[in-house]
């Protein structure tokens, strides 16, 4: 459904998409994971045709973005990632204008924004102003609004930023109803707890390139089904842990972060003693230790060396 | 064009259910008309602008039918509200500041009236009261100034009757002394058919010379000041009044502002990123700027025309000698104001700057355009200026239909230029906004 190959796009000299291939099949739920800046909302504004590509190919339903721009246009919606709403009219009047825009009236449109409502769960706020509504609310408008000419793909640009957990679970259901409908969704975040839940296939990019793609399984068997052993340590012990770390049997590495030190390795069952063993024999407390499973984050954080987002949940 | 009306429809609805735009567009600029032209005089309630001024008469020997007449004359003319008193009453009025001024007639003035003595009507006022005393001062002048035009006259055109006029050398000797009923007991005394007859001979061309007189003087009436201030048979011509100068301009000042925002709306509309969903609909791009065009010119349309409207039931501001003339003017000041305005915010990359530039446009082409001085009024310099801003172009318009009451043959020339100027900012517009989506110059 959806073919990038080699997309550049750049400001001024800036590369703010640099050569980025994948593809979404039919009816997939695609993520786009990466940090403020990584270039998601610009790969979407490329796609959805409003930005025009400094290099490389993008094919929507067959249709080239850049000659066929009117073709693609009918296939996607589009929900950006501001509230790109009147909020000085209700929510109803908005759906009635983003309807009209794409050529619907009469009793059509009236069914179709009644729909929409419902399934935002508006219908009771509908004759109220954007305005006044809270921030999911708008939210929900903004997604359903994207929805209105019922499109074949949804482009979907950080849908729950800024938003409380519970309104953000409402949104990924939602976003979930709708890939069993069978819609080709890309969906950009930076919660990596979100893309894991609700995609099919995640790509991850970060300064303009994808560094990763792939099914989530397939993704972390690419660092190697690695563990991660988390410990505190006083500040001036930590150049004796790394001394003895790197004669431990299967310790791939240790990093630091957020004042913890990281022990990767495949077997994480396997090095918990030997590292348990040493703390005891330094007189060190036994509580810290953590172990985590191979994840996104971890993914990451082998990926490109940073953190997702700090507030990231 | 019937999805450029989408996009109008939107924004019409969205200036409708803004009540702050509202009282901003069309109660602000009301009540600045109210202030202002209250205060340079004319009222809700006045005649034809300039509200009447209380003025004391004093007419001591004035017969009653007379002085019914001239109460009437000058509450006719609409300038004056008078009230009867004794010069003593008239005094005590005028230095209280209860009347503007107190106009006295002479003692006996039908004597004087006979014997063509002249009429002395003075004027009494506070000297340090306001312009309204000046005022009566200064009709009263024209008035009296039209009585000595109409002497001149008199004595150039017969010169006979004026050198026998005096009375004693008519040997009317006291015939026409005292009230209409001692003179006319006299007259009918019929010991006196000589001084009678000469009486009547001298009377009869009296007459004669004032009908005559007022009829070349289109019907002054001797020694009134005020009866010349209502030229008979000129009744069709209108009194300007101020409101007729500050209406209009206050109402193209804030149109100006009213678009303007409309204008910057499409910069928010950008950062708010309705604009690029919008780009997202099918069909061509143009109809979104030309949607906002056509709503612009909608809201300036409504907004001069409730300003007019209750201008002309409030103020009596003039709405032109016919019902096309005005409303043609507010049409091309509209979708002049419209184009200038979004052709602006195209050419500004931010709202901020826009934002700026607008206010200082506005301001400028407010000074040398005519909205904070009548056009007719402007230094050279500023009027040579104007040519190039279209509120001029408009406020030269609005004073010719309101206050010169001109039809279309008056202001061809200013509406030929605004129509001009809405076609080529217009085609301006769209250039631009075009060549900004090919850029991909909006996402
Ligand atoms: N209009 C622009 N002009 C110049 N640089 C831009 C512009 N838009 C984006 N950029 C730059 O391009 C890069 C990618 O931006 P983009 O908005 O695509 O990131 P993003 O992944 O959507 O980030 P976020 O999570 O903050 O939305 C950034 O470095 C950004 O500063
Ligand atoms: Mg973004």
């Amino acid at each position: 459904m959806i073919e990038v190959r080699d997309l550049v796009k750049k400001y001024g000299s800036h590369k703010a998409v640099d050569g980025v291939t994948f593809s979404v099949a039919r009816g997939e739920l695609f993520g786009l994971l990466g940090p403020n800046g990584a270039g998601k909302t610009t790969t979407i504004g490329v796609l959805s045709t409003l930005l025009h590509a400094d290099g490389g190919q993008v094919r929507i339903g067959g249709h080239d973005v850049a000659a066929g721009a009117k073709e693609v246009r009918r296939l996607i919606g589009v929900v950006p990632q501001e509230i790109a709403l009147y909020t000085d009219l209700t929510a109803r009047d908005n759906l009635m204008f983003w309807g009209r825009l794409h050529g619907l009236g009469g009793a059509a449109l009236g069914k179709r924004v009644e729909e929409l409502l419902v399934m935002a769960d508006l219908v009771d706020a509908a004759r109220r102003k954007v305005e006044t509504y809270s921030g999911g609310m708008q939210r929900r408008l903004n997604l359903v609004a994207g929805l209105i000419h019922e499109p074949e793909v949804l482009f979907l640009d950080e849908p729950t930023v800024g938003i409380d957990a519970q309104a953000r679970s409402r949104i990924l259901e939602l976003i979930a109803q709708l890939g069993r409908q069978g819609l080709t969704v890309i969906y950009t975040t930076h919660y990596l707890e979100e893309a894991e839940q609700l995609c099919d296939r995640i790509g991850v990019i970060d300064r303009g390139r994808l560094v990763a793609l792939g099914d989530k399984e397939s993704l972390i068997s690419q660092i190697g089904d690695a563990d991660l052993i988390r410990l505190s340590l006083p500040a001036d012990r930590h150049e004796a842990f790394r001394a003895a770390g790197a004669g431990w049997p299967g310790c791939t590495g240790i990093g630091e972060r957020r004042g913890k030190l990281e022990v990767r390795t495949p077997d994480g069952g396997r090095l918990l003693p030997v590292i348990q063993e040493w703390l005891r024999a330094n007189d060190l407390p036994l509580e810290q230790l953590e172990i985590e499973r191979p994840n996104l984050e971890t993914l990451y954080l082998t990926l490109t060396g940073r953190g997702l987002r700090e507030d990231a949940p | 064009m019937t999805r450029a009306w989408v996009f109008a429809r939107r924004d019409l609805k969205r200036m409708a259910a803004d009540r702050r735009a509202l009282v901003v567009n069309v109660a602000l600029p009301l009540a600045l008309t109210a202030v202002m032209g209250l205060s340079f005089g004319g009222g809700v309630f006045g005649k034809k602008g300039i509200s009447a001024i209380p003025v004391a008469i004093v007419a001591e020997d004035v017969p009653e039918s007379m002085r019914t007449r001239l109460l009437e004359g000058l509450e006719k003319s609409g300038f004056f509200a008078p009230v009867w008193a004794d010069s003593l009453a008239a005094d005590t009025l005028v230095r209280n500041g209860k009347v503007a001024a107190a106009l006295v007639l002479p003692d006996d003035p039908l004597t004087a009236f006979f014997r063509a003595d002249s009429l002395v009507v003075e004027v009494w006022k506070d000297p340090s009261s306001d312009i309204k005393a000046g005022i009566v001062e200064e009709i009263v002048g024209r008035g009296v100034l039209r009585v000595q035009a109409g002497e001149a006259a008199f004595r150039a055109l017969w010169p006979d009757d004026y050198m026998t006029i005096g009375a004693d050398s008519l040997g009317l000797d006291g015939l026409l002394e005292g009230d209409v009923t001692d003179i006319w007991t006299r007259l009918r005394d019929p010991g006196q058919t000589a001084a009678r007859e000469r009486a009547f001979d001298f009377l009869v061309r009296q007459f004669d010379h004032q009908v005559a007189l007022q009829r070349a003087l289109q019907g002054a009436a001797a020694g009134l000041a005020v009866a010349d201030k209502v030229p008979t048979g000129q009744e069709e011509q209108r009194e300007t009044s101020l409101f007729d100068y500050f209406l209009p301009s206050f109402a193209v000042f804030f149109l100006m502002f009213a678009v303007a925002a409309g204008a910057r709306d499409l910069h928010r509309e950008r950062a708010r990123r309705t604009l690029q969903r919008q780009l997202l609909g099918p069909g061509p791009a143009w109809p979104i700027v030309v949607g906002k065009w056509i709503a612009s010119v909608a809201q300036g349309l409504v907004m001069l025309s409730v300003l007019l409207g209750v201008g002309a039931l409030l103020f009596r501001v003039n709405l032109g000698p016919d019902p096309w003339t005005l409303p043609i003017v507010i049409v091309l000041t509209c979708t002049a104001a419209a184009g200038f305005f979004l052709a602006l915010a195209l050419l500004v990359s931010r709202e901020k700057v826009l934002d700026n530039l607008c206010t200082a446009v506005i301001l400028v082409s407010g000074m040398i355009g005519g909205n904070f001085l009548p056009v007719d009024n402007l230094p050279p310099w500023a009027a040579g200026a104007g040519r190039y801003v279209f509120n001029y172009w408009a406020n030269l318009s609005f004073s010719r239909v309101i206050g010169g009451n001109e039809g279309l043959s008056g202001i061809a020339t200013p509406l030929l230029v605004l129509a001009g100027a809405s076609l080529v900012l217009l085609v301006v517009i769209l250039v631009l906004f075009n060549a900004r989506v090919k850029r991909g110059g909006w996402a």
